[in-house]
This record gives C-alpha cells, structure tokens and sequence, in this order.
C-alpha cells in the first residue's frame, strides 16, 4: 500500500479545471489586527497587476523579500483581505530583496487563525500503536525552493505518524530519496532551479530527523535524484511545488 | 562564613516551620533580612533549609527544598572542586532565587575586598590578563553582573569536530582585551571568542528540561540527543544551548568556572543534578501586594513543586493565569488591592496584547512570517516559567545591532556570512553584535544573536535582566519591547506588566 500525506494536511479538490498562477512578486502585509497570526499576506502578479490572497501559504512570506508564488485560483470571498484566494498556494522565500509593503486592514477584516486540523500532539501523550498486518508505505513531505527546513506543525505530523508506524512495523529498510527541481521553469523571465545538492540536504535533514526520533540507523538508505514529479500535488495545481520534496518509503518486506 | 544574626533566625525558622508543614509562612510578614547579607560560601557546611526566604526590592523570595534538608558538607554543589576555589553555590545564591544579582556582587566586592573566588580571573574578570584586584578589571560583573564565556572558534560539534562556521568574524571593538590579545583572544593557539553573560538561575528546573513536544521547530528538527542517554533532550539551557543535560552543564561548568581539569566524577554529577532538581524558586511575598497566595492567586514555589512541567499555554489556559484570580482582588488596603489588579491586568496583557513581532529570526524565521502579530505569550508560553515550550533559541536584539542597547563597554564584533552560505533572514551579510549567542555553537548564519528563552520566575531576586545585562530594571524590559516592537504601550500597561514580572 501506498499512502501519501500531502503537504496541506487536509483534502482539497482536484485543481485540473481551476486555473493556475506562478509569479514572483514583493509580498504585502496588510495588518487587519484581528488576533494572533490575524494578518493578510497579499502579492501582486506583475503579469496581471491581478492581487491574490497567499495567506494560505504553509510558508508565510518575509518583509522586503520576493517571494515565488504558485497557487490555484479560487472562487472564495475576495473581501476578507482584499484579494482573490490562492489555496492550495506555495510561497517560497526568494533572496532577493524589494520594498517593504505594509498596509493598515483599510477594512478588511482578515481571516482568524485557525488551527489545522491535525496538530503535532505533545511527547507525553502516548500514540496508538497502529495494528498489523503492516505493509509498505511511503510519506512526502515538501519543502520551499532551495529549502531544507522542517515545517513546524505540517512536516512533523508526517514524521510523527511516519514514526509511530516505524517503532510497530519494525521495518527492514527505509528508503529515504531527497528531490530537487533539477530541471526548473520559467517565470517572469527568470529561470527558476534548483541545484542537486539540495536533494542530498533534504534526504540528510529527514535522515537526521528519522534518527533523532529513535529509527535505527541501520536500515535507513539515503538516495538524492532531480526532477521527478509528484502526482499528488501536480494533481492539486502544484506541479513544480511538488517537486521540491523528500520521500521515505517504509519497507516491511522486500520490495522487488 | 558566619551567618549574620538575623539571616540565621530566618533560616532557622523557616526550616521549623517547613518541618512542621506550616508553609503558611509566605502568607505571614516575613521576617526582615537583606539580600546579599547571607553569602553562601563553598564548604560553609550549614544546612541547607527546607525553605529560604529572602528580602528584594520588590519585597520577599522563597527557594523551596523539596527534598526537604539538605546535608551541604561535603556535598558537591557546595564544595569547591576545581582549583579557583569556587563552588555551584558561588554563583547561584539562595538570596538571589538561585541565580545572582549584580546588587549580590558588589556587597561580596565590598565585604571580600575582591578577595572572593566569585572574582577569580578566569571569568569573573573582564579578562584574565587585566591587573587583578582592581575594580575596574572586573567592571562587567560588578556594573553588569556578567561572567566572561569563552568559546572556541570555530566551533566545535559534539564530537569535538571543527564545525565549518558560515561566517567570518572580526573584533571592532574590545575594552576588555580579551579577543584581540595574544593569550585569549582569536589569534592565541587556541582561538577563542569572548562574550559576557549572566548566570541563570538553578531552581525550577524540572521546567528548564521538559520537552512538551519532540521537535523544536525553530531548527526545523527534532530535540536533540544526549550522548549519554540516546534520549532526546530539552534544548532549553544556557544561553548558546552548547549543553543539551544537566550534567553537561555541571561538566561545562566545572571546567570553565572553577577551573576543574580532571573530568567531573559520576557521583558528583548525579548528586549536582539531583540537588538542582528538588529546588522551586519564586517571589513569595510583595512589598504592596502581600502574600501571592492570597485571593486565590497561585504564585510562590509551591506552585512550581506540585504542576507539571512543559505545557503549552493557550487561549483557555493563558500563561500566568496564576494571578488571574486577582482582577477581583478585594482584601487588604486601597493600595494592596490596586498593586492586585495591576498584576492581574499586567498577566492578561502579557498574554493577549498583540503586537508586530519582527525580525526576530528563531520565530520570524521559521514559517510564520515576518512580521506576524502575536502577545508576549507568543514565544513565553510554557505555563509556570515563561519560557519556550516548542523550545529553542531566539533573536530578541538584545545583543545584535539594530536593536541592542549600545554598551561600549561589551565587545563588538562583526560577523559576514560566507558567499556560499545564505545570508542572516533579516538582517542581511554583515551583522554586527555584542554576543553571536546561539551561532557560536553552530556557526550558521541564522543563528546570530539568538539567545535561548530563559524562565521569568524569581526576577526580582536577580536583576540585571537579559543574558548580558542589558536590562537594570524590570521596566526596563517592558521598556526594550516596547521600543523594539513598536508596542506603544500606555504607562499604565508598562507599570501592569512591571509589577507582574515582580511578583513572578
């Protein structure tokens, strides 16, 4: 059995007949102060002067840091921050700089922080065993553009449940295969990649992460390739944001 | 040392009363002491009570025993075991909740003559190669309260490995002498980098090693492990986190402050980290607002004893809750009830008041933006203690520039991140700072300025605030956040929160 925990934690529609946006822009707080992580993240696609809503995004922007935008467009409230709703959406942090945008709510009322449905539960609760027979299975977590960072909350549920189904199945190998947009797009006039040495830090972190947590290292194989597509998220509008991943696949018996 | 008169009653007192279970003490007038007037000086070899109750500014502190008595002679916390003369206890005083206030310093400078081990060159001097004896030699820890911590550089992994560190740095500036000097500094044969910082308090500590979670997000991995052990550990002490146990930090500890170079036997580690595990430290008694057990208020060690450890705060569950109770405060003056209600106002805009919080790599860093609103309960969110639960290491600016309080006295340094390493999230290549803090032991760039999340209980016993000192003043935080993140607290929320931190 295959099983694939997608990167946002909940299920979305398919997005085959949705339309579909990639831009680079310099992002835009606007500070509706409506609670705890109340703010509005906007970004403007330079193509369309067209402003979406990215607040969406796992990975929140930096302040005077352009940021890459690929997103699915949706047909929820606009007035809520004051642009049309990307979701799914990935941010990624771009070093290069622009102007720092901060606008007052001018209104708008924000969306409230709302927890995701699925949170990373405290060490101290015990995690149910998952009952044999156990199968293979294979977990994807994703990562921004030249990234290698963990996500709070989003990439450790995966690794937690990942985990608690290792220590039961007690597997023989564990394939861990960082990826890497070796192959890149076109955006704006620039030529957006990846080297494959990210691939090799992805499989790295999620190696250390797997040994932190007890997984033996023995039976852990690390592997790095370039360009391979993700169904799921090319399935969610998400074709390039998919391919900045790391999977592990859990081997209980010996796959041919 | 002899005991003044006076501190000896208390001591003794308390101890009776302890023994007998009538730890409503710190609900009556305490017995008047003075803080710092009670030293506690290695090998002393009186008991260590059940209950010590101290005078501070801001009114009385208690450290509770749990174990109850502890026997001092001969036990290791006590007894100086390397060669400087000091012991765990030289730094981390009773009167000073565990910790030690700079107000401790100078009376032990006045009452020693500087003769005391607390002033041993090796740390307790702005650097070793200063004339010892004069007061001027050891200004950071007599102005400051601050003890020299040198680390090597480039850093090492815990293995001992050299860890290639993604930036370069250059000394702009060095009163102290220490870091451009030949013997010391980054050019000796053993280069070394130099910054100055408090000690932290040795009480409560059952908080300081709890994980709440297995991850710690702002590294984006999982807690560490302890070599030792296999188990994952707190990664919530000192400053730079360069030990993840305790007993790595007693190691630590004996090595660079008393000056120990045989390594640290198993027995005395485990009967260190054992003593340092059965001590509460809190304010038990304010000056206005009386016992912070009255009118339902949950302030005091006790407290600290008897709930779990590591939980996270939350909306229904706010951090400092303990004091909640006293919005309604009726009992006592017109005076007692207001300082009551200030508390109170003080714990629900700690815990409520949003603001923009930026730049603050660690958590601005890490997915939720830059900036992203949140209150002070945002990072301090472990009930009980103020501290980190997710854990982890912070950059606040209080040690790197724009936002540090220029100190001229401190060193200043100036690290550039390596072309191929990413530069610092948000305050680009060239960073200049009074203490890499956290990146000295990791040499990355993200990591410049962080410092570790400290636990706010037992402040008044133990001021200058911040890990180098920056703050004199409980206000004087209120007043650096403020400033820093453009709060624009009124005056009556920066006294609500002063007098909070007070009775913490």
């Amino acid at each position: 059995m295959r099983t694939l925990i997608a990167l946002l934690g909940m299920s979305l529609p398919l997005a085959s007949s949705a339309e579909s946006v990639t831009f680079i822009a310099c992002p835009i707080y606007r500070d509706t102060d409506a609670g705890r992580k109340s703010g509005c993240w906007l970004a403007d696609d330079p193509k369309t002067g067209r402003r979406y809503d990215v607040a969406d995004a796992l990975i929140k922007p930096i302040l005077g840091r352009e940021i890459l935008v690929e997103g699915v467009v949706t047909a929820r409230d606009a007035n809520s921050c004051g642009g049309v709703i990307l979701e799914p959406v990935s941010v990624s942090v771009l070093e290069s700089q622009c102007k720092q945008h901060l606008i007052p709510a001018e209104g708008f009322p924000s969306r409230r922080f709302i927890l995701p449905a699925k949170t990373l539960q405290p060490a101290n609760i015990e995690r149910a065993v998952p009952a044999g027979p156990y199968e293979n299975r294979e977990y994807s977590v994703y990562f921004e553009l030249n990234g290698d960072f963990l996500l709070y909350q989003h990439s450790e549920v995966i690794i937690d449940d990942a985990v608690t189904y290792i220590r039961a199945a007690k597997p023989k190998r564990i394939i861990v295969t960082g990826y890497a947009d070796t192959q890149g797009f076109d955006v704006a006039g620039r030529h957006i990649s990846e080297p494959i040495s990210i691939a090799r830090a992805r499989a790295a972190v999620l190696t250390e992460a797997l040994l932190r947590l007890g997984v033996d290292k023995k039976a852990i194989v690390q592997r790095a390739e370039g360009g391979a597509p993700d169904d799921a998220m090319a399935q969610q509008g998400l074709k390039q944001a998919g391919k900045r991943r790391v999977t592990f696949r859990v081997e209980v018996a010996s796959s041919k | 040392m002899k005991l003044p008169p006076q501190a000896r009653r208390l001591t003794v007192i308390v101890s009776v009363l302890a023994v007998a279970g009538v730890t409503a003490v710190l609900a009556t007038d305490p017995i008047d002491t003075k803080a710092g007037t009670d030293w506690w000086s290695p090998n002393d070899a009186r008991p260590f009570p059940a209950l010590n109750l101290y005078r501070n500014a801001n009114g009385f502190s208690t450290t509770l025993n749990a174990a109850g008595v502890t026997t001092t002679k001969g036990h290791p916390f006590f007894t100086p075991l390397g060669s400087n003369g000091r012991a765990c206890i030289t730094c981390h005083q009773p009167s000073d909740g565990m910790g030690l206030s700079v107000e401790s310093i100078r009376l032990r400078w006045r009452e020693s003559q500087g003769k005391d081990p607390l002033f041993a060159a090796i740390d307790g001097s702005n650097c070793p190669s200063q004339p010892q004896g004069d007061a001027a030699s050891h200004s950071l820890l007599l102005n400051r309260g601050l003890f020299r911590v040198f680390r090597p550089w480039p850093p090492m992994d815990r293995e001992g490995k050299r860890i290639e560190p993604q930036f370069t740095v250059e000394v702009v500036r060095d009163p102290t002498g220490c870091n451009t000097g030949k013997q010391y500094g980054l050019q000796s044969s053993t280069p070394t980098l130099s910054v100055y910082r408090r000690p932290r308090p040795v009480a409560n500590i059952k908080y300081v090693v709890s994980m709440g979670f297995a991850f710690e997000p702002k590294n984006g991995l999982p807690l560490p492990i302890d070599w030792e052990t296999g188990k994952q550990t707190s990664f919530n002490l000192l400053a730079d986190a360069r030990a993840f146990t305790l007993r790595d930090q007693a190691r630590d500890a004996m090595r660079d402050h008393l000056q120990r170079s045989a390594p640290a036997t198993a027995s005395d580690l485990d009967r260190i980290v054992e003593f340092e595990q059965q001590l509460f430290s809190a304010q038990s008694h304010d000056a206005l607002g009386g016992s912070v057990t009255a009118e339902g208020a949950k302030g005091g060690p006790e407290v600290l004893r008897d709930e779990s450890a590591g939980d996270l705060q939350y909306a229904g569950s706010p951090v400092w809750k303990e004091f909640l109770p006293w919005k309604l405060a009726k009992e006592g003056s017109q005076e007692q009830q207001a300082f009551r209600a200030s508390v109170a106002r003080g714990a629900d805009l700690f815990a409520n008041r949003t603001f923009l919080v930026w730049d603050a790599a660690g958590i601005t860093s890490m997915q939720f933006g830059n900036p992203v609103r949140n209150s002070c309960a945002f990072c301090h969110n472990m009930q009980h203690t103020g501290m980190d639960v997710a854990p982890g290491q912070v950059d606040l600016g209080t040690t790197n520039e724009p936002f540090a309080k220029p100190a001229p006295e401190l060193p200043l340094f100036k690290l550039t991140c390596k072309d191929n390493f990413k530069p610092h999230p948000h305050l680009g290549r060239v960073i200049y700072t009074q203490d890499p803090g956290f990146a000295l032991s990791t040499g990355r760039c993200v990591d410049i300025g962080k410092i570790t999340i400290q636990q706010m209980r037992g402040l008044s016993s133990r001021a200058p605030y911040f890990s180098n000192g920056s703050a004199a003043t409980l206000r004087e935080i209120v007043d650096f956040y403020d400033q820093r993140y453009n709060i624009r607290f009124a005056e009556q929320e920066k006294q609500d929160l002063t007098n909070l931190m007070s009775v913490l």
